[in-house]
């Protein structure tokens, strides 16, 4: 009639072999554990019983208000199915503890899933208030340590070599005048500095502290000084904005979310790098866009048509396969949008503005990288 | 109690590949919607698994931990790397030297902390074991440990690894002479001297695999001056890593055998006999299994690829600029490789798991057996040490096993 089952008090590391019988008195049943001998060891009421995760064909009762470690024990499987079926609390309880487990889960889930909504869109936001508090002594240093290591990464020891050292040419002079009426009155704490320098990519980039590049392969592709000026106006807007510095403040808190989310802090694992790269890109458009209007705001104090700089970009872009093959990882999208944007913004330029390079400027720009180079 | 001397009592483990297989797709295909949070009820759940079926004298052993433990142990230990991570962060935007001399400080930050992080997981682990209603805990201090393993650690790096049997003897001891069955302490009677010869030996061993793999690797033109390299040359280089990964295993199984046979407690003790091939058939089964699921993921993978990217197949070749026009414009693609990534990722996990973890806890189990194991009823239950939240760093930093 009783079950077998194996008893640990929970006091002492004894086991004794012990048999189950279940009495049941009105409405209150109770679980009698006997000896052997038959005497009784324990008697549980089965309110107090809970179930505890074993493996197949094991039940594991424990009881509340007992020693933590006291368990009965009952092996094989005709056996724990009598128990469970005379004790349908057992298998109630274990269901509302599951319930429990899944709702907990749930919250869990669901708070870390407002995380990382509040995340998408509160870092662009709390990243552009951090820039501010960044000393711009900081960021200058930093532009530079950013600027040797893309140095040696594209360039090798050498480091980039500029298309004209006379930082007095016409070419020069009129590009850091240009460059200064452009960032005049947007507050930047940075001085900017322009170089033009040699290189076969077809780019140009603003780095945190004003250093702005411009490579001689999109120089070269340049048709008019609309496009020219037009892509530089749209550097010194990121200089203006500190995108690069708000960029890297996002980058660093993404990886900590993924890591957060996958559980490697240590952020070495190719996933961390694949999310934040996905995540990363989505701030860098807003951060293009706010770049292109900055030109085109530009453009209502100089005569140049912002839309130009659309233009380059789409023709330096089709030429070379490979920048279009990284456009996903790319911080400037190559869309109509972005030229439907800008053309947009720049229909009500009033007339009558200076041109932005004077017609001796611009040929000496153009040249720039010819005469001095080949 | 008897005279005669008592038999050694077996260990068993009842735990089949198939339910832990289970065990662990289930896991995998919940941690996607959990975004991640579901690992802390895995690893419970792989727990229950191993601790339930290992049974020693008729008694299974019972983990007592649960996820919600593990989790808020994380949470902890985030708070730790947040500080961590702004300090990362500011030495990256430094100048070269000063970023470089700050990651290597990181570094050894992190090498010394993860010590930290193993001796309170061990802890968490011990102090959640039951058996015969009794707790099992560890004593000792987890910065003690963290420090001994640290300067040890520099010591075996400073002797090109002549020092490791005394770093293995000093924090093998340490931990069980730490640790506790309910009020009886373990022992051990283990040291460096049980570890000197098969380690000094296979340290040998390696040493001339190594250089031999690298002489006729170098002769072969594997690594000229300047010019093209001869890939034929990496061949026995490649070997001789085989090699001394084999050379490895066969020493782990003898220090584990070594080592674990010098735990005792009280009057009680245990033995392991671990065979060094065993171990290696594992690894080579678990090679085997993985090389064959990745061949099906891949075969799934260029299957799925073809049908929503096909023009980038065109003619037969991989045309990479096309496939990366699909890329960026089509989300369909980028989720596709995303979601291929993650299955490579699972897939490995979940073949190192069967294969290796589980092979390695069943092989360990099955061949240890524990003399004197009635001595052990006179042991009685101590109080109860909830101070414990979680494995905290062990999570963040990825050391936890099991």
């Amino acid at each position: 009639m009783s079950i077998p089952a194996r008893f640990h008090d929970g006091l002492t590391a004894e086991v004794r072999v012990a048999g189950l019988e279940f009495e049941t008195v009105g409405a209150v049943g109770t679980l009698v554990i006997r000896g052997a001998d038959h005497s009784e060891i324990a008697r549980w009421p089965a309110e107090i019983l809970y179930a505890l995760h074993s493996r197949k064909d094991e039940l594991r009762l424990g009881a509340s208000g007992q020693p933590d470690g006291a368990r009965v024990v009952v092996q094989g499987h005709h056996d724990v199915a009598r128990v469970l079926a005379t004790i349908p609390q057992l298998t109630l309880r274990q269901h509302q503890q599951t319930g429990r487990e899944i709702r907990l889960a749930v919250t869990a889930t669901v708070a870390l899933a407002a995380v990382i909504a509040a995340y998408l869109y509160g870092v662009p936001l709390l990243a552009s208030r951090l820039v501010t508090v960044v000393p711009p002594a900081w960021e200058q240093r930093l532009g530079e340590t950013v600027a040797q290591q893309m140095e040696a990464s594209l360039d090798g020891e050498a480091g980039f070599e500029l298309c004209d050292d006379d930082p007095d040419s016409l070419a020069n002079q009129g590009i850091e005048r240009f460059g200064n009426e452009v960032l005049a009155g947007s507050g930047s704490p940075f001085e900017l500095d322009i170089r033009v320098v040699k290189s076969d990519i077809p780019n140009a980039f603003a780095l945190p502290g004003g250093q702005v590049f411009f490579f001689s392969a999109l120089l070269d592709q340049a048709r008019t000084p609309d496009e020219f000026a037009g892509v530089l106006a749209h550097e010194i807007g990121h200089v203006a904005y500190r995108h690069g510095m708000e960029q890297l403040i996002s980058t660093a808190g993404t990886g900590a979310l993924i890591g957060f989310i996958l559980g490697d802090m240590t952020g070495i694992s190719v996933a961390a790098g694949l999310g934040a790269t996905i995540i990363d890109a989505r701030f860098s458009r807003d951060a293009e866009r706010q770049a292109d209007a900055f030109a085109a705001q530009a453009a209502q104090r100089m005569d140049f048509n912002p839309a130009g700089l659309a233009d380059l970009i789409n023709r330096a872009g089709a030429d070379d396969e490979f920048a279009r093959a990284l456009a996903l990882l790319s911080t400037h999208p190559l869309t109509e949008d972005r030229k439907a944007a800008l053309e947009a913004l720049s229909r009500q330029r009033p007339t009558g503005l200076q041109p932005p390079f004077t017609t001796a400027e611009w040929s000496a720009i153009r040249d720039m990288c010819r005469v001095t180079g080949n | 109690m008897a005279l005669v001397e008592e038999q050694p009592v077996a260990v068993k483990f009842t735990g089949m590949r198939r339910e832990m297989g289970g065990l662990l797709l289930r896991g995998y295909s919940l941690l996607l919607p959990t975004i991640g949070l579901y690992r802390f009820w895995l690893t419970t759940w792989k727990r229950r698994f191993y601790w339930g079926n290992t049974e020693i004298d008729g008694d299974a052993l019972e983990y007592t931990g649960n996820a919600m433990q593990l989790l808020l142990g994380f949470l902890m230990a985030v708070a730790v790397f947040v500080p961590l991570y702004g300090l990362f962060f500011y030495l990256s935007t430094l100048s070269q030297e000063a970023a470089f001399i700050g990651y290597g400080g990181v570094a050894v930050l992190v090498w010394f902390l993860m010590g930290y992080a193993t001796y309170r997981a061990r802890d968490f682990r011990l102090s959640r074991t039951l058996w015969r209603g009794i707790r099992f805990d560890q004593a000792g201090s987890p910065w003690n440990y963290a420090f001994r393993r640290f300067f040890w650690s520099l010591l075996v790096i400073a002797t090109a690894g002549l020092a490791y049997p005394f770093m293995a003897g000093d924090l093998w001891r340490y931990r069980y002479r730490n640790s506790w069955y309910g009020d009886r302490q373990f022992g051990f009677f283990g040291g460096w001297k049980l570890l000197a010869m098969p380690y000094y030996l296979a340290w040998l061993a390696c040493a001339v695999i190594g250089i031999t793999g690298l002489t006729i690797g170098y002769s072969m033109g594997a690594l000229p001056d300047d010019g093209e390299p001869n890939f034929l040359g990496y061949v026995p280089m490649a070997v001789a890593a085989l090699l001394i990964g084999a050379v490895h295993l066969l020493y782990r199984a003898r220090e584990l055998t070594r080592m674990l046979s010098s735990v005792r407690l009280g009057e009680a003790g245990l033995s392991v006999t671990l065979r060094g091939r065993s171990l290696l058939g594992q690894y080579l089964l678990f090679g085997l299994a993985l090389a064959g699921l990745l061949v099906v993921l891949a075969i799934g993978g260029l299957l799925v690829l073809g049908a929503l990217a096909g023009d980038a197949f065109a003619d037969g070749a991989f045309d990479m600029a096309v496939f990366m026009q699909h890329l960026q414009s089509s989300l369909l693609v980028l989720l596709a490789i995303i979601f291929g990534y993650l299955l490579v990722l699972a897939a490995f996990t979940i073949m190192a798991e069967l294969f290796l973890g589980l092979a390695f806890w069943k092989l360990v189990a099955s061949n240890a057996s524990i003399t004197g194991i009635d001595s052990l009823r006179s042991v009685r239950a101590r109080g109860e040490d909830r101070a414990l939240a979680g494995e905290g760093l062990a999570d963040a930093l990825n050391v936890g096993s099991y």
